[in-house]
Protein backbone atom coordinates (compact mmCIF):
# COMPACT_ATOMS: atom_id res chain seq x y z
CA UNK A 1 0.00 0.00 0.00
CA UNK A 2 2.84 2.48 0.96
CA UNK A 3 4.59 1.24 -2.48
CA UNK A 4 1.84 2.13 -4.52
CA UNK A 5 1.30 5.87 -2.94
CA UNK A 6 4.84 6.11 -3.45
CA UNK A 7 4.76 4.44 -6.89
CA UNK A 8 1.99 7.25 -7.74
CA UNK A 9 -0.29 3.94 -8.53
CA UNK A 10 -3.57 5.03 -8.13
CA UNK A 11 -5.11 2.06 -9.36
CA UNK A 12 -3.01 -0.28 -7.89
CA UNK A 13 -3.48 1.49 -4.57
CA UNK A 14 -7.76 1.58 -5.39
CA UNK A 15 -7.06 -2.45 -5.71
CA UNK A 16 -5.44 -2.89 -2.45
CA UNK A 17 -7.83 -0.64 -0.71
CA UNK A 18 -10.59 -2.86 -2.23
CA UNK A 19 -8.77 -6.45 -0.93
CA UNK A 20 -8.65 -4.82 2.43
CA UNK A 21 -12.23 -4.01 2.50
CA UNK A 22 -13.49 -7.07 1.17
CA UNK A 23 -11.36 -8.97 3.82
CA UNK A 24 -11.95 -6.63 6.40
CA UNK A 25 -8.89 -6.21 7.80
CA UNK A 26 -7.94 -3.23 10.08
CA UNK A 27 -8.71 0.20 7.90
CA UNK A 28 -6.90 2.22 10.40
CA UNK A 29 -3.14 0.60 10.31
CA UNK A 30 -3.83 0.56 6.79
CA UNK A 31 -4.30 4.17 6.43
CA UNK A 32 -1.28 5.52 8.80
CA UNK A 33 1.59 2.42 8.25
CA UNK A 34 0.06 2.11 4.70
CA UNK A 35 -1.36 4.50 2.63
CA UNK A 36 -0.04 7.43 5.13
CA UNK A 37 3.42 6.61 5.18
CA UNK A 38 3.60 6.50 1.17
CA UNK A 39 2.68 10.14 1.01
CA UNK A 40 4.56 11.06 3.94
CA UNK A 41 7.70 9.28 2.38
CA UNK A 42 6.30 10.95 -0.85
CA UNK A 43 6.89 14.60 0.94
CA UNK A 44 10.54 12.88 2.17
CA UNK A 45 11.59 12.37 -1.50
CA UNK A 46 10.31 15.85 -2.61
CA UNK A 47 12.39 17.50 0.41
CA UNK A 48 15.37 15.35 -0.94
CA UNK A 49 14.52 16.65 -4.31
CA UNK A 50 14.39 13.53 -5.85
CA UNK A 51 10.25 13.93 -6.55
CA UNK A 52 8.96 17.06 -8.21
CA UNK A 53 5.28 17.93 -8.73
CA UNK A 54 4.46 15.52 -11.38
CA UNK A 55 5.18 12.48 -8.71
CA UNK A 56 3.49 14.18 -6.12
CA UNK A 57 0.67 15.04 -7.48
CA UNK A 58 0.58 11.19 -8.54
CA UNK A 59 1.39 10.18 -5.15
CA UNK A 60 -1.23 12.33 -4.08
CA UNK A 61 -4.02 10.74 -6.52
CA UNK A 62 -2.98 7.28 -5.42
CA UNK A 63 -3.52 8.13 -1.97
CA UNK A 64 -7.08 9.68 -2.65
CA UNK A 65 -7.92 6.57 -4.65
CA UNK A 66 -7.44 4.37 -1.88
CA UNK A 67 -8.95 6.63 0.38
CA UNK A 68 -12.20 6.96 -2.04
CA UNK A 69 -12.52 2.91 -0.86
CA UNK A 70 -11.54 3.06 2.86
CA UNK A 71 -12.98 6.11 4.48
CA UNK A 72 -16.95 5.18 3.87
CA UNK A 73 -16.00 2.16 5.15
CA UNK A 74 -14.42 3.69 7.76
CA UNK A 75 -17.02 5.96 8.45
CA UNK A 76 -19.86 3.12 8.65
CA UNK A 77 -17.61 1.42 11.08
CA UNK A 78 -17.80 4.35 13.51
CA UNK A 79 -21.55 5.27 13.05
CA UNK A 80 -23.14 5.43 16.38
CA UNK A 81 -19.99 6.39 18.13
CA UNK A 82 -20.40 10.09 18.59
CA UNK A 83 -17.39 11.61 17.08
CA UNK A 84 -14.11 12.94 18.59
CA UNK A 85 -15.41 16.11 17.17
CA UNK A 86 -16.61 18.31 14.15
CA UNK A 87 -14.13 19.66 11.73
CA UNK A 88 -14.94 21.99 8.62
CA UNK A 89 -11.64 21.82 6.28
CA UNK A 90 -10.61 23.75 3.17
CA UNK A 91 -7.96 25.41 1.51
CA UNK A 92 -8.13 29.03 1.67
CA UNK A 93 -9.76 31.30 -1.18
CA UNK A 94 -6.93 31.69 -4.18
CA UNK A 95 -4.98 28.73 -3.11
CA UNK A 96 -5.68 25.56 -4.98
CA UNK A 97 -3.43 23.25 -3.45
CA UNK A 98 -4.93 19.97 -2.52
CA UNK A 99 -2.44 17.38 -1.58
CA UNK A 100 -1.60 18.46 2.48
CA UNK A 101 -5.32 19.13 3.29
CA UNK A 102 -6.71 16.10 1.93
CA UNK A 103 -4.13 13.84 3.91
CA UNK A 104 -5.05 15.77 7.19
CA UNK A 105 -8.64 15.05 6.43
CA UNK A 106 -8.22 11.59 5.73
CA UNK A 107 -5.92 11.46 8.88
CA UNK A 108 -8.12 13.18 11.19
CA UNK A 109 -11.02 11.28 9.80
CA UNK A 110 -8.84 7.48 10.16
CA UNK A 111 -8.75 8.81 13.58
CA UNK A 112 -12.39 9.54 14.55
CA UNK A 113 -13.27 12.78 13.96
CA UNK A 114 -16.36 13.92 12.10
CA UNK A 115 -14.55 15.70 8.98
CA UNK A 116 -16.28 18.41 6.35
CA UNK A 117 -13.83 18.85 3.47
CA UNK A 118 -14.75 22.03 1.22
CA UNK A 119 -12.05 21.24 -1.05
CA UNK A 120 -9.53 23.85 -2.01
CA UNK A 121 -9.79 27.99 -3.01
CA UNK A 122 -12.86 28.30 -0.38
CA UNK A 123 -14.24 31.45 0.49
CA UNK A 124 -13.79 32.29 4.60
CA UNK A 125 -18.02 33.15 4.10
CA UNK A 126 -18.30 28.82 3.03
CA UNK A 127 -15.84 27.94 6.02
CA UNK A 128 -18.49 29.64 8.14
CA UNK A 129 -21.32 28.57 6.85
CA UNK A 130 -20.36 24.97 6.88
CA UNK A 131 -19.16 25.33 10.51
CA UNK A 132 -22.40 26.69 11.41
CA UNK A 133 -24.70 24.10 9.25
CA UNK A 134 -22.62 20.77 11.28
CA UNK A 135 -21.92 22.57 14.70
CA UNK A 136 -18.01 22.10 14.00
CA UNK A 137 -15.92 22.32 17.10
CA UNK A 138 -12.94 23.44 14.52
CA UNK A 139 -12.37 25.15 11.23
CA UNK A 140 -9.18 23.86 9.72
CA UNK A 141 -7.46 26.03 6.68
CA UNK A 142 -4.38 25.65 4.66
CA UNK A 143 -2.61 27.77 2.37
CA UNK A 144 0.31 27.22 0.59
CA UNK A 145 1.06 30.69 -0.40
CA UNK A 146 2.54 33.76 1.34
CA UNK A 147 0.03 35.65 -0.84
CA UNK A 148 -2.94 33.82 0.40
CA UNK A 149 -2.13 33.30 4.11
CA UNK A 150 -3.45 36.13 5.28
CA UNK A 151 -6.95 34.72 4.42
CA UNK A 152 -6.33 32.80 7.82
CA UNK A 153 -6.50 36.23 9.53
CA UNK A 154 -9.62 36.85 8.24
CA UNK A 155 -10.85 33.44 8.26
CA UNK A 156 -10.22 33.69 12.36
CA UNK A 157 -11.83 37.22 12.41
CA UNK A 158 -14.81 36.03 10.99
CA UNK A 159 -14.85 32.82 13.01
CA UNK A 160 -14.47 35.18 16.02
CA UNK A 161 -17.32 37.72 14.84
CA UNK A 162 -20.00 34.69 13.55
CA UNK A 163 -21.08 33.98 17.27
CA UNK A 164 -21.78 30.09 16.64
CA UNK A 165 -22.28 30.03 20.85
CA UNK A 166 -20.03 27.61 21.42
CA UNK A 167 -16.39 27.89 21.42
CA UNK A 168 -15.04 26.93 17.48
CA UNK A 169 -11.19 26.94 16.99
CA UNK A 170 -9.21 27.36 13.96
CA UNK A 171 -6.53 25.59 13.05
CA UNK A 172 -4.38 26.61 10.58
CA UNK A 173 -1.27 25.03 8.35
CA UNK A 174 0.27 24.67 5.17
CA UNK A 175 4.40 25.06 4.06
CA UNK A 176 5.38 28.66 4.72
CA UNK A 177 2.85 29.26 8.28
CA UNK A 178 4.49 28.94 11.74
CA UNK A 179 3.35 28.63 14.91
CA UNK A 180 4.45 32.53 15.58
CA UNK A 181 1.87 33.10 12.78
CA UNK A 182 -0.65 30.89 14.02
CA UNK A 183 -0.10 32.99 17.58
CA UNK A 184 0.09 36.50 15.49
CA UNK A 185 -3.09 35.90 14.16
CA UNK A 186 -5.07 34.04 16.95
CA UNK A 187 -5.15 30.78 15.60
CA UNK A 188 -3.64 26.85 16.37
CA UNK A 189 -0.90 25.99 14.28
CA UNK A 190 -0.30 22.41 12.86
CA UNK A 191 3.30 22.03 11.17
CA UNK A 192 2.33 18.61 9.32
CA UNK A 193 -0.48 16.30 8.91
CA UNK A 194 0.08 13.55 11.25
CA UNK A 195 0.72 16.79 14.03
CA UNK A 196 -2.36 18.07 12.77
CA UNK A 197 -4.73 14.89 14.46
CA UNK A 198 -2.67 15.50 17.72
CA UNK A 199 -2.99 19.18 17.85
CA UNK A 200 -6.83 18.90 17.09
CA UNK A 201 -7.44 16.69 19.94
CA UNK A 202 -5.61 18.87 22.74
CA UNK A 203 -7.99 21.76 21.32
CA UNK A 204 -10.89 19.42 22.31
CA UNK A 205 -10.13 18.85 25.90
CA UNK B 1 21.83 43.12 -34.51
CA UNK B 2 19.29 44.98 -32.61
CA UNK B 3 20.99 47.46 -30.18
CA UNK B 4 19.51 45.39 -27.52
CA UNK B 5 21.53 42.38 -28.35
CA UNK B 6 25.11 44.94 -28.75
CA UNK B 7 24.51 45.93 -25.18
CA UNK B 8 23.82 42.62 -23.94
CA UNK B 9 26.70 41.15 -25.85
CA UNK B 10 29.20 44.47 -24.42
CA UNK B 11 30.66 46.01 -21.45
CA UNK B 12 29.33 45.63 -18.29
CA UNK B 13 25.95 43.81 -17.17
CA UNK B 14 22.67 45.42 -18.72
CA UNK B 15 21.25 46.15 -15.05
CA UNK B 16 16.89 45.49 -15.53
CA UNK B 17 14.90 46.65 -13.14
CA UNK B 18 13.70 44.83 -9.76
CA UNK B 19 9.70 44.22 -8.70
CA UNK B 20 6.82 45.46 -10.85
CA UNK B 21 3.40 44.17 -9.06
CA UNK B 22 4.30 45.23 -5.27
CA UNK B 23 5.22 48.81 -6.42
CA UNK B 24 1.96 48.87 -7.76
CA UNK B 25 0.31 47.59 -4.70
CA UNK B 26 2.46 50.51 -3.18
CA UNK B 27 0.71 52.96 -5.27
CA UNK B 28 -2.99 51.58 -4.81
CA UNK B 29 -3.49 48.22 -6.95
CA UNK B 30 -6.12 45.75 -4.83
CA UNK B 31 -4.48 42.71 -4.20
CA UNK B 32 -6.32 40.01 -6.12
CA UNK B 33 -6.82 42.95 -8.74
CA UNK B 34 -5.08 42.13 -12.30
CA UNK B 35 -2.14 44.48 -12.68
CA UNK B 36 -2.46 44.40 -16.41
CA UNK B 37 -5.51 46.54 -16.33
CA UNK B 38 -3.81 49.44 -14.93
CA UNK B 39 -2.13 50.08 -18.46
CA UNK B 40 -5.28 51.14 -19.50
CA UNK B 41 -6.68 52.12 -16.14
CA UNK B 42 -3.57 54.27 -14.80
CA UNK B 43 -0.74 54.31 -16.94
CA UNK B 44 0.95 57.48 -15.38
CA UNK B 45 1.62 54.98 -12.19
CA UNK B 46 2.65 52.29 -14.17
CA UNK B 47 4.97 55.03 -15.90
CA UNK B 48 6.15 56.18 -12.61
CA UNK B 49 6.67 53.07 -11.33
CA UNK B 50 9.09 52.32 -14.49
CA UNK B 51 11.08 55.95 -14.03
CA UNK B 52 11.96 55.11 -10.41
CA UNK B 53 13.68 52.35 -11.34
CA UNK B 54 15.37 54.47 -14.56
CA UNK B 55 16.43 57.09 -11.96
CA UNK B 56 17.78 54.00 -9.76
CA UNK B 57 19.86 53.18 -12.15
CA UNK B 58 18.01 50.78 -14.56
CA UNK B 59 18.82 50.37 -18.33
CA UNK B 60 15.56 48.20 -19.73
CA UNK B 61 12.53 48.01 -17.69
CA UNK B 62 10.09 45.38 -17.94
CA UNK B 63 6.56 46.15 -19.48
CA UNK B 64 3.62 45.62 -17.03
CA UNK B 65 2.62 41.87 -18.92
CA UNK B 66 3.49 39.60 -16.72
CA UNK B 67 -0.27 38.15 -16.55
CA UNK B 68 -0.70 39.01 -20.02
CA UNK B 69 -0.99 35.70 -21.30
CA UNK B 70 -5.00 35.22 -22.56
CA UNK B 71 -5.17 32.14 -20.27
CA UNK B 72 -4.14 34.03 -17.21
CA UNK B 73 -6.17 37.04 -18.24
CA UNK B 74 -9.28 35.05 -18.16
CA UNK B 75 -9.11 34.76 -14.25
CA UNK B 76 -9.97 38.30 -14.93
CA UNK B 77 -12.56 37.80 -17.87
CA UNK B 78 -9.94 40.02 -19.39
CA UNK B 79 -8.63 37.39 -22.08
CA UNK B 80 -10.25 39.23 -24.93
CA UNK B 81 -8.50 42.39 -24.25
CA UNK B 82 -5.10 40.41 -24.63
CA UNK B 83 -3.97 42.78 -27.08
CA UNK B 84 -5.00 46.23 -25.96
CA UNK B 85 -3.56 45.40 -22.11
CA UNK B 86 -0.15 44.22 -23.61
CA UNK B 87 -0.17 47.13 -26.08
CA UNK B 88 -0.96 49.64 -23.45
CA UNK B 89 1.94 48.11 -21.39
CA UNK B 90 4.84 48.71 -24.22
CA UNK B 91 3.55 52.13 -24.28
CA UNK B 92 3.18 52.98 -20.32
CA UNK B 93 6.74 51.79 -20.33
CA UNK B 94 7.57 54.12 -23.50
CA UNK B 95 6.55 56.65 -21.51
CA UNK B 96 9.13 56.28 -19.32
CA UNK B 97 11.78 56.90 -21.67
CA UNK B 98 13.54 53.55 -20.61
CA UNK B 99 16.52 52.91 -23.20
CA UNK B 100 15.39 49.35 -23.44
CA UNK B 101 11.46 48.34 -23.32
CA UNK B 102 11.58 44.44 -22.66
CA UNK B 103 8.21 42.71 -23.34
CA UNK B 104 7.42 40.91 -20.45
CA UNK B 105 6.09 37.18 -20.73
CA UNK B 106 5.04 34.98 -17.85
CA UNK B 107 3.93 31.81 -17.70
CA UNK B 108 -0.04 30.61 -18.11
CA UNK B 109 -0.53 29.65 -14.39
CA UNK B 110 -1.54 26.58 -15.56
CA UNK B 111 0.01 23.14 -15.33
CA UNK B 112 0.31 20.31 -17.94
CA UNK B 113 -0.90 16.85 -17.17
CA UNK B 114 -0.72 15.19 -14.25
CA UNK B 115 -0.52 18.30 -12.79
CA UNK B 116 -2.94 20.14 -14.19
CA UNK B 117 -5.25 20.44 -17.39
CA UNK B 118 -3.05 22.80 -19.52
CA UNK B 119 -3.52 22.55 -23.30
CA UNK B 120 -0.05 22.82 -25.41
CA UNK B 121 -2.08 24.28 -28.08
CA UNK B 122 -4.50 26.99 -26.22
CA UNK B 123 -1.39 28.47 -24.37
CA UNK B 124 0.51 28.53 -27.64
CA UNK B 125 -1.76 30.72 -29.40
CA UNK B 126 -1.71 32.75 -26.12
CA UNK B 127 1.83 33.29 -26.35
CA UNK B 128 1.59 34.10 -30.40
CA UNK B 129 -1.50 36.44 -29.58
CA UNK B 130 0.85 38.36 -26.58
CA UNK B 131 4.21 38.71 -28.54
CA UNK B 132 2.70 39.73 -32.23
CA UNK B 133 0.95 42.46 -29.23
CA UNK B 134 3.85 43.38 -27.48
CA UNK B 135 6.07 43.08 -30.80
CA UNK B 136 3.90 45.20 -32.75
CA UNK B 137 4.00 48.02 -29.89
CA UNK B 138 7.86 48.23 -30.08
CA UNK B 139 9.49 46.16 -27.61
CA UNK B 140 13.23 46.38 -27.88
CA UNK B 141 12.95 42.58 -26.86
CA UNK B 142 10.73 39.34 -24.85
CA UNK B 143 11.64 38.13 -21.31
CA UNK B 144 10.30 34.65 -21.15
CA UNK B 145 10.03 34.59 -17.51
CA UNK B 146 9.39 32.81 -14.26
CA UNK B 147 8.68 29.62 -15.98
CA UNK B 148 8.46 26.41 -13.75
CA UNK B 149 8.23 23.81 -16.80
CA UNK B 150 10.64 23.77 -19.63
CA UNK B 151 8.38 22.66 -21.99
CA UNK B 152 6.12 25.63 -21.31
CA UNK B 153 8.81 27.96 -21.95
CA UNK B 154 10.60 26.34 -24.82
CA UNK B 155 6.98 26.74 -26.73
CA UNK B 156 6.92 30.33 -25.62
CA UNK B 157 10.46 30.71 -26.95
CA UNK B 158 8.79 28.88 -30.39
CA UNK B 159 5.63 31.18 -29.90
CA UNK B 160 7.90 34.72 -30.02
CA UNK B 161 10.01 33.50 -32.55
CA UNK B 162 7.15 32.79 -34.87
CA UNK B 163 5.42 35.96 -34.64
CA UNK B 164 8.23 38.21 -34.51
CA UNK B 165 11.56 36.52 -35.62
CA UNK B 166 13.67 39.94 -34.99
CA UNK B 167 12.88 40.71 -31.54
CA UNK B 168 15.41 39.00 -29.55
CA UNK B 169 14.43 36.58 -26.38
CA UNK B 170 16.06 36.41 -22.95
CA UNK B 171 14.30 33.14 -21.01
CA UNK B 172 14.53 32.50 -17.58
CA UNK B 173 13.17 29.40 -15.64
CA UNK B 174 12.59 29.63 -11.88
CA UNK B 175 14.39 26.99 -9.58
CA UNK B 176 14.40 26.04 -6.58
CA UNK B 177 17.51 24.67 -4.35
CA UNK B 178 17.51 21.32 -3.64
CA UNK B 179 20.00 19.02 -1.71
CA UNK B 180 20.73 17.89 -5.54
CA UNK B 181 21.53 21.01 -6.81
CA UNK B 182 18.72 23.27 -8.92
CA UNK B 183 15.78 21.68 -10.30
CA UNK B 184 12.42 23.92 -11.12
CA UNK B 185 9.00 22.23 -9.45
CA UNK B 186 8.98 19.95 -12.35
CA UNK B 187 12.13 18.49 -11.80
CA UNK B 188 14.10 20.45 -14.90
CA UNK B 189 17.66 20.57 -14.40
CA UNK B 190 19.63 23.66 -13.71
CA UNK B 191 22.21 23.48 -16.75
CA UNK B 192 20.17 20.72 -18.60
CA UNK B 193 17.43 23.12 -19.38
CA UNK B 194 19.22 26.24 -19.86
CA UNK B 195 21.25 24.37 -22.34
CA UNK B 196 18.01 23.45 -23.87
CA UNK B 197 17.02 27.06 -24.27
CA UNK B 198 20.50 28.10 -25.69
CA UNK B 199 19.79 25.03 -28.33
CA UNK B 200 16.50 26.68 -29.40
CA UNK B 201 17.31 30.05 -30.14
CA UNK B 202 17.40 32.28 -26.72
CA UNK B 203 19.27 35.05 -27.27
CA UNK B 204 19.97 34.85 -23.66
CA UNK B 205 19.16 32.69 -20.85
CA UNK B 206 18.69 32.30 -16.91
CA UNK B 207 16.83 32.07 -13.93
CA UNK B 208 14.56 34.93 -11.77
CA UNK B 209 12.09 34.48 -8.72
CA UNK B 210 12.02 31.82 -6.26
CA UNK B 211 15.72 32.27 -4.50
CA UNK B 212 17.55 34.66 -3.16
CA UNK B 213 20.68 36.31 -3.51
CA UNK B 214 22.95 34.27 -1.80
CA UNK B 215 21.82 30.93 -3.63
CA UNK B 216 21.35 32.86 -7.11
CA UNK B 217 24.83 33.79 -6.99
CA UNK B 218 25.72 30.11 -5.99
CA UNK B 219 23.14 29.20 -9.48
CA UNK B 220 24.63 31.80 -12.09
CA UNK B 221 27.94 30.66 -11.09
CA UNK B 222 27.07 27.03 -11.85
CA UNK B 223 25.34 27.83 -15.04
CA UNK B 224 28.20 30.07 -15.72
CA UNK B 225 30.12 26.93 -15.43
CA UNK B 226 27.79 24.56 -17.54
CA UNK B 227 25.78 26.64 -20.09
CA UNK B 228 26.93 28.36 -23.08
CA UNK B 229 25.74 31.66 -24.19
CA UNK B 230 24.63 34.82 -22.15
CA UNK B 231 22.99 34.74 -18.63
CA UNK B 232 20.44 36.39 -17.05
CA UNK B 233 20.11 36.55 -13.25
CA UNK B 234 17.21 38.30 -11.12
CA UNK B 235 16.56 36.91 -8.03
CA UNK B 236 13.93 37.90 -4.59
CA UNK B 237 14.63 39.90 -2.52
CA UNK B 238 15.18 37.35 0.06
CA UNK B 239 12.50 35.21 1.24
CA UNK B 240 8.88 36.19 2.17
CA UNK B 241 7.91 36.58 5.51
CA UNK B 242 4.14 37.03 6.32
CA UNK B 243 3.29 38.89 9.40
CA UNK B 244 0.21 41.02 10.68
CA UNK B 245 1.37 44.12 8.85
CA UNK B 246 1.78 42.25 5.56
CA UNK B 247 4.34 40.79 3.70
CA UNK B 248 7.38 41.64 4.04
CA UNK B 249 11.13 40.31 2.23
CA UNK B 250 13.82 39.68 4.60
CA UNK B 251 16.97 41.14 2.35
CA UNK B 252 18.39 44.60 2.73
CA UNK B 253 19.70 46.12 -0.84
CA UNK B 254 23.38 46.28 0.43
CA UNK B 255 23.83 42.75 1.01
CA UNK B 256 21.63 41.63 -2.33
CA UNK B 257 23.84 44.20 -4.15
CA UNK B 258 26.92 42.81 -2.19
CA UNK B 259 26.03 39.00 -3.66
CA UNK B 260 25.08 40.19 -7.39
CA UNK B 261 27.48 42.81 -7.95
CA UNK B 262 30.43 40.18 -8.25
CA UNK B 263 28.49 38.41 -11.13
CA UNK B 264 29.84 41.12 -13.42
CA UNK B 265 33.15 39.32 -12.95
CA UNK B 266 31.59 36.11 -14.22
CA UNK B 267 30.57 37.78 -17.42
CA UNK B 268 26.76 37.61 -16.49
CA UNK B 269 24.76 39.66 -19.36
CA UNK B 270 21.90 40.69 -17.30
CA UNK B 271 20.78 41.82 -13.50
CA UNK B 272 18.11 43.12 -11.70
CA UNK B 273 15.80 41.94 -9.17
CA UNK B 274 12.52 39.98 -9.06
CA UNK B 275 9.66 39.37 -6.38
CA UNK B 276 10.36 42.28 -3.47
CA UNK B 277 13.29 44.09 -4.96
CA UNK B 278 12.34 47.94 -5.28
CA UNK B 279 14.52 50.99 -6.85
CA UNK B 280 16.84 50.63 -3.59
CA UNK B 281 17.78 47.37 -4.44
CA UNK B 282 18.77 48.40 -8.13
CA UNK B 283 20.33 51.50 -6.68
CA UNK B 284 22.25 49.28 -4.52
CA UNK B 285 23.31 47.21 -7.31
CA UNK B 286 24.21 50.11 -9.90
CA UNK B 287 26.51 51.60 -7.06
CA UNK B 288 27.99 48.44 -7.12
CA UNK B 289 28.40 47.59 -10.36
CA UNK B 290 30.37 51.24 -11.14
CA UNK B 291 32.69 50.14 -8.46
CA UNK B 292 33.20 46.62 -9.51
CA UNK B 293 36.18 45.59 -11.46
Amino acid sequence: MREAVVQGDADQARALAEALVATDGNLLLAVEAGFAAGIRRVGDLWEAGEYFLPELVQGAEAMKAAMEVILPRLQASQAGHEPKGRVVLGTVAGDLHDIGKSLVGVLLSANGFEVHDLGSDVPVGAFIAKAREVRADIVAASALLTTTMTAQRELVRAVAGADFGRPVRVLVGGAPTTAAWATQIGATHAENAMRAVAVAESLLR
Amino acid sequence: MSAFLDRLGSGPPLLLDGGLGTMLMARGLAPGAAPELWNRERPELVTAVHAAYLAAGSEGVHTNSFGGHPVRLAAFGLADRCEELNRAAVEAARASRARFVVGDLGPTGEYLPPVGHGDLDVWRAGFERQARALAEAGVDAFHLETMSDLREARLALAAARSVAPGVPVMASLTFERKRRGFFTIMGDPLAGSLRALVDAGADAVGANCSIASPDMADLAREARRLVPGRLAIQPNAGQPEMTVDGMRYSQEPAAFAGDLAPLAGLGVAALGGCCGTDPAFIAALAARLRFSP
